[in-house]
């Protein structure tokens, strides 16, 4: 297995370095793609490897740095992700191959490449670390590496602040990531994740609230939890989008894993049933209200951003309805919560890059992220459009595709709450549930309007009129996240076991037999009676439901053939002006979620000076409040100014001033070291 | 008989009930419609003629369509019938328990809506966009206090498989065991399926005035065998939630076990029971207008607090 | 006749469950006379309920109270209501202080409110049924809270009744009914309110041509 692993690093490393030196366009990135191919395949090969071996795999190289150690440890729950990163990262390393050609001549492809690479290493070496400080390095590096493919296309205007705004966001939150291992480190006296495990002394009550505290922020940050994912709808669409697709995909799962590691793996599963309250509560509003933004959003990058808070905010359903059952000791329970989010993590990753791999090919295709300038595109782009209808179909959660099954299991999860003793926890659950209902729904108004606007009717402009379907390369990257959507959904008899072996250590029990029923045909948590699903068997009776009703229409009315004709436009021309537009389908969610959105409507009507009747001009605006960057980020930044503005006196501009500020440092600290 | 032909005999036994019964229905509707104002109306059996002229007749697509606007009524039809097989209808265990609780049939009733919605765009005219920004307002507001109300209900029989619940009250006393939660859950589904079938006060199946319609608006373009199946799917899901409401409400006499006596009796209280059901839909078609689009979060708020409150009473009354 | 007293007590959980779901329905509806309606629909459950008790527990002095409960809430103030909407003419509440769906969400929660307050209460033992102290409470909340959130002075005085009617199940289910003679006062006491506010209301149209009772802000100046 070690092979594997060399494999992969080397990789790696080859594309970070190789695509810098053929001076041909075309060469580097195929260079850049091959490598992260070869690479991303041993990661696959790594994940199962790691899932099914019974021990896990470790490596440790030491360092002259104290308490620094070069350490790997590959567990079931790290081979889970590195699976994941790298199934999409070959997806988007074959993408690449077509989608950079776009930047050619306007950006360095050379760096491009070997920045996905570096960004897939440390992404990967994430969730392999086995010491602490490593941790911190390589989630450094992630950071780094992210900030540089988001800011790709540093020469539009719009690219810099969100770059920015994303780096000070993801140091905020890295800021309470080594706050929560230096509390650790404390009590544990090594860097080690085993010692973290096993500390020498215990950590007390109240150093055990801060760690969760601030790991919920710190991963928080990055996973984009609603109130700390201000910066995803930035930084997302500002980046290339087969990087889009790997941030939105994996990027912020690494914060799931952290989390579980931190909660389950460190503090061992000890925690009070207020922890998975707060996990809860923060993963419903993350769910709602990311849905609920996502909807107003017409940029299609920016409405993916928003859609990945909402899936976070799922998946946090999940954890944190099994943290609640751990807390009162229904560890079978536990197991099928953290399952359910984890099922959904990986199903995520899939049915998110496919649909950020689909907007960049919109984009490539079109130069536009606006869905408003999209229209039509299904008959010029059919395979792009299969595709994402798939993902679409997916992320909307409906029967037979993955999306289905990891929210089935959630739903379950939460409604097992009436075995809780707490009568506030089995009305808060139930509630939860009736939330995810409205955020499963939502997310369907959501995409039947990103498809439905963009792929179909008429085009919109110019740009989508003039849309051909984009190359082979990128169809193929699409195509293989599109086959695991639906794969995912279709065979639950193998992913619930392999995530059984993830969720059995951590909750000490093992719930394969409990949820696969019926030799793996049926998904049933608990017992075939009270609750169960068969996706194969929904597929087929979907199927043959289809095929009764052509046997109907056959039988009934025979071989008819059809008319086409234009679409009655009230006696005009139908033109794509008198299309619904995306602003218009939302309206009446709009309107009826008001107290949420705060919307603020301005129409302008200029007449005409000889009639009060015609109007020669009307102008419409229209906004919707962004409340926390408003409430809550807009005062800390204003402090931070104020702030900055005083200590602008010290920054004199004289080059012996600067010198006397660290001879006198220097002098202070002599002095305390004597 | 081996089982396997046996389970296969009760699905298409099962198919053939709701494919039947359904256009019926909804002629019984219209027919106590036209009674309550004074009109001799058609007759009941009118829908199937018109489904089977329906598919006699030459469809005609628009030109700005794509391959969504022909797939989606076989889509529509497949998972709504697919809907209907989770339900028990006569016989209170369905062999097709196994492979979808009560969330189930509500995804898969999603399905169908999803791409009733991308048809309705598909077309490009403003009517069928304005049926589909409308449909998912309402399929919005429903959802919450479809599981919440299905939740109180399962807690009940501790299940969320249909069958399992009809199964169980059916041999227990039924709703007799906790009047009060059952009695909430009731009104809450009862609103949710008027909601969910596109009936009055929430949508108005015989309307096709612009400013009014959602459903029909979104089908407005479809034509031919297309709308036949596009209307035999609004009558299978108008009967799976009848037979929801009364097999989960009100099991009795449904067969729980495979003697043909037990199957035959189960079938007639069953035809009765949905019936009474469709005619109390028409008697309140009657009673109440349409409300407008932005009122129906009220009724809807209710259908959802309604829902809460019977969970909120389950616990009460068994902690 | 004799019921079991399982049966019993689920049959009072029932007629109050049905109290209060007519609440909610006031709480929901905009039209004047529906809420009159569902304001004599909620006090003939409540007749119900306190028929019911009394049978279950031989106090006979509540069937009294009972028949004046039918015959003042159920027939004569929802008549005096009726007649001032129609001299009046105003047909529905337009606009309110809270929307009907946050109205309702905020009932909930007002219910919720109620149930956890009076879980205490429950293991005592001296109450008739689990929860008929908590709808009780309950309808109360939901009464003062309908009496905020709309405008019109006859709402509000719907709002009213219905605390009143929450107030009479919290006697009648806990304490099996007051004394007689305090429920004749409190009795007429309602009564006289109805009239008094009755009036009001004309009055309130006679000077503002509008039943709106944020009209009444202007008679500080």
């Amino acid at each position: 297995m070690l092979n594997v692993l060399w494999v992969l690093l080397i990789g790696y490393a080859a594309g970070m370095v190789l695509p810098l030196y053929p001076r041909q366009l075309n060469t580097q990135s195929l260079t850049a793609s091959i490598c992260a191919i070869v690479a991303t395949c041993a990661g696959i090969a790594l994940g199962l490897l790691g899932l099914i071996a019974p021990e896990p795999v470790t490596l440790s190289i030491a360092s002259t740095v104290p308490l620094l150690t070069f350490a790997i440890r590959l567990d079931p729950l790290a081979a889970l992700f590195v699976f994941t990163i790298s199934l999409v990262g070959l997806a988007a390393a074959i993408y690449a191959v077509g989608y950079v050609r776009h930047f050619q001549g306007r950006v360095s492809v050379a760096a491009l490449g070997a920045l996905f690479n570096g960004f897939l290493l440390s992404m990967t070496l994430v969730v392999l670390a086995d010491n602490g400080l490593f941790f911190l390095m390589v989630w450094e590096l992630m950071s780094l590496a992210s900030y540089f493919l988001v800011v790709t296309e540093h020469e539009k205007a719009d690219v810099r602040p969100a770059g920015f705004f994303y780096l000070v966001m993801t140091h905020v939150g890295t800021a309470f990531v080594v706050l929560t291992y230096l509390i650790l480190f404390q009590s544990a006296g090594s860097f080690s994740f085993d010692a973290f495990r096993h500390p020498e002394q215990a950590l007390p009550e109240g150093m055990r609230t801060l760690v969760f505290l601030a790991a919920l922020i710190g991963f928080g940050t990055k996973a984009g939890i609603v109130p700390l994912h201000v910066w995803l709808p930035y930084a997302h669409p500002a980046a290339p989008s087969h990087v889009s697709a790997l941030m939105s995909g994996v990027m912020i799962k690494t914060a799931i894993y952290a989390l579980i590691r931190v909660y389950f793996d460190f503090l061992g599963g000890q925690f009070p049933w207020w922890w998975g309250f707060v996990v809860l509560l923060a993963g419903t509003l993350s769910a709602i209200l990311g849905v609920m933004y996502a909807l107003m959003e017409h940029d299609l990058k920016r409405l993916l951003a928003f859609h990945s808070v909402e899936n976070i905010g799922i998946i946090l359903l999940g954890i944190g309805a099994g943290m609640i059952f751990h807390t009162y000791g229904l560890n079978e329970f536990a197991a099928l919560g953290l399952l359910a989010g984890l099922y959904h993590t990986i199903n995520h990753a899939m049915f998110k890059a496919l649909l950020f791999l689909g907007a960049g090919s919109l984009l490539y295709a079109t130069h536009t992220r606006n869905m408003e300038e999209y229209g039509g595109l299904l008959r010029r782009m059919p395979w792009t459009g299969l595709f994402f209808l798939i993902g679409a179909v997916s992320i909307s959660a409906l029967p037979p595709t993955n999306g289905f099954v990891s929210e089935w299991l959630v739903f379950q999860t939460l409604f097992l709450s009436f075995q809780l003793p707490a009568l506030f926890l089995k009305l808060m659950l139930p509630i939860a549930a009736a939330l995810l209902a409205l955020t499963g729904v939502l997310a369907l108004a959501c995409f039947a309007k990103a498809f439905g606007i963009s792929f179909l009717a008429l085009p919109r402009s110019a740009h989508a009129r003039h849309a051909e379907e984009v190359p082979v390369a990128m169809r193929i990257g699409m195509g293989i996240l599109a086959l695991l959507c639906v794969g995912l959904g279709l065979a639950p008899m193998i992913v619930v076991p392999l995530l059984d072996r993830i969720t059995a250590p951590l909750t000490g029990v093992s719930i394969t037999d409990k949820v696969l029923a019926l030799d793996g045909w049926a998904v049933a948590p608990g017992d075939v009676q009270f609750s169960s699903i068969s996706p194969p068997m929904l597929a087929a009776m979907l199927i043959l439901g289809g095929l009764l009703g052509l046997l109907l229409a056959f039988l009934f009315g025979g071989r008819l053939m059809t008319r086409s004709y234009k679409t009655w436009g009230c006696g005009i021309n139908l033109s794509p002006r008198m299309e619904y537009t995306a602003t218009g389908f939302v309206q009446p969610i709009k309107r009826v979620f008001s107290t949420i959105y705060q919307p603020t409507i301005k129409l302008e009507t200029e007449f005409l000076q000889k009639s009060r009747y015609f109007a020669k001009q009307r102008k419409f605006e229209f906004h919707i409040e962004p409340v926390f960057e408003k409430y809550l980020y807009d005062p800390v930044i204003h402090i931070f100014m104020r702030i900055a503005d005083r200590l602008r006196i010290l920054q004199a501009g004289s080059l012996h001033l600067y010198l006397a500020y660290i001879f006198v440092t220097l002098v202070i600290l002599l002095l305390f070291a004597v | 008989m081996s089982p396997i032909i046996q389970s296969l005999l009760l699905v298409t036994a099962q198919v053939i009930v709701l494919l039947t019964v359904s256009p019926f229905l909804v002629g019984l509707i219209r027919k106590v419609k036209a009674r309550f104002q004074c009109r001799q109306g058609a007759s009941v059996f009118q829908p199937y003629a018109d489904i089977a002229k329906l598919f006699r007749k030459q469809p005609v697509i628009s030109t700005t369509t794509s391959w969504i606007f022909p797939a989606t009524p076989y889509i529509l039809f497949a998972s709504t019938l697919s809907a209907g097989l989770l339900v028990p209808t006569f016989i209170s265990q369905t062999p097709l328990n196994f492979s979808g609780n009560i969330i189930a049939l509500v995804y898969l009733l999603a399905l169908g809506t999803f791409f009733l919605i991308l048809a309705g765009l598909d077309a490009g005219s403003a009517f069928g966009g304005m049926g589909s920004s409308r449909e998912a307002i309402v399929a919005s507001l429903t959802e919450p206090a479809m599981i919440l109300s299905i939740f109180a209900i399962a807690l009940t029989a501790g299940s969320t498989n249909l069958s399992t619940i009809v199964h169980k009250t059916a041999l227990l006393e039924g709703i007799a065991t906790d009047p009060s939660p059952h009695l909430m859950a009731l009104a809450a589904l009862f609103i949710v399926a008027l909601a969910e079938t596109g009936r009055v006060p929430v949508d108005n199946p015989a309307t096709h005035l612009e400013l009014t319609m959602i459903h029909e608006a979104m089908v407005l373009e479809y034509s031919g065998r297309y709308l036949a199946l596009i209307e035999w799917a609004a009558g299978l899901k108008l009967a799976v939630f009848l037979s929801l409401i009364a097999n989960v409400f009100a099991p009795w006499g449904i067969a729980t076990t495979l003697a043909p006596t037990a199957m035959g009796i189960g079938l007639l209280v069953y035809a009765v029971k949905i019936a009474g059901l469709a005619v109390l839909i028409g008697v309140l078609e009657c009673m109440f207008a349409k409300l407008r689009l932005f009122r129906v979060t009220d009724l809807l708020g209710v259908a959802f607090i309604l829902a809460l409150l019977g969970l909120l009473f389950f616990y009460i009354l068994r902690s | 006749m004799q019921i079991s007293p399982h049966t019993g007590s689920q049959l009072v959980d029932l007629c109050s469950a049905l109290l209060l779901l007519t609440c909610f329905a006031i709480v929901a509806q905009r039209r004047l006379s529906a809420c009159v309606d569902l304001f004599a629909l909620q006090s003939a459950f409540l007749v119900l309920t306190a028929a019911v008790v009394a049978f279950l527990t031989g106090n006979h002095h509540i069937y009294i109270a009972a028949a004046l409960t039918g015959v003042i809430k159920v027939v004569i103030i929802p008549r005096v209501l009726k007649k001032v909407i129609e001299r009046l003419n105003v047909k529905r509440e337009l606009v309110m202080n809270v929307n009907v769906p946050a109205g309702l969400l905020i009932c909930g929660a007002l219910v919720m409110l109620a149930f956890f307050i009076t879980q205490p209460i429950i293991p005592l033992g001296f109450l008739l049924t689990r929860d008929s102290l908590a709808i009780a409470l309950a309808i109360v909340l939901i009464g003062f809270f309908t009496m905020i959130a709309r405008q019109k002075a006859v709402t509000q005085l719907v709002g009213f009744l219905v605390m009143e009617n929450g107030l009479f199940l919290g006697a009648t289910a806990a304490t099996y009914g007051m004394p007689l003679i305090v429920e004749l006062g409190v009795f007429f006491d309602v009564l006289i309110a109805a009239l008094i506010a009755g009036i009001y209301t004309n009055r309130l149209q006679d000077a503002f041509d509008n039943v709106d009772t944020n009209h009444l802000t202007v008679l500080k100046e």
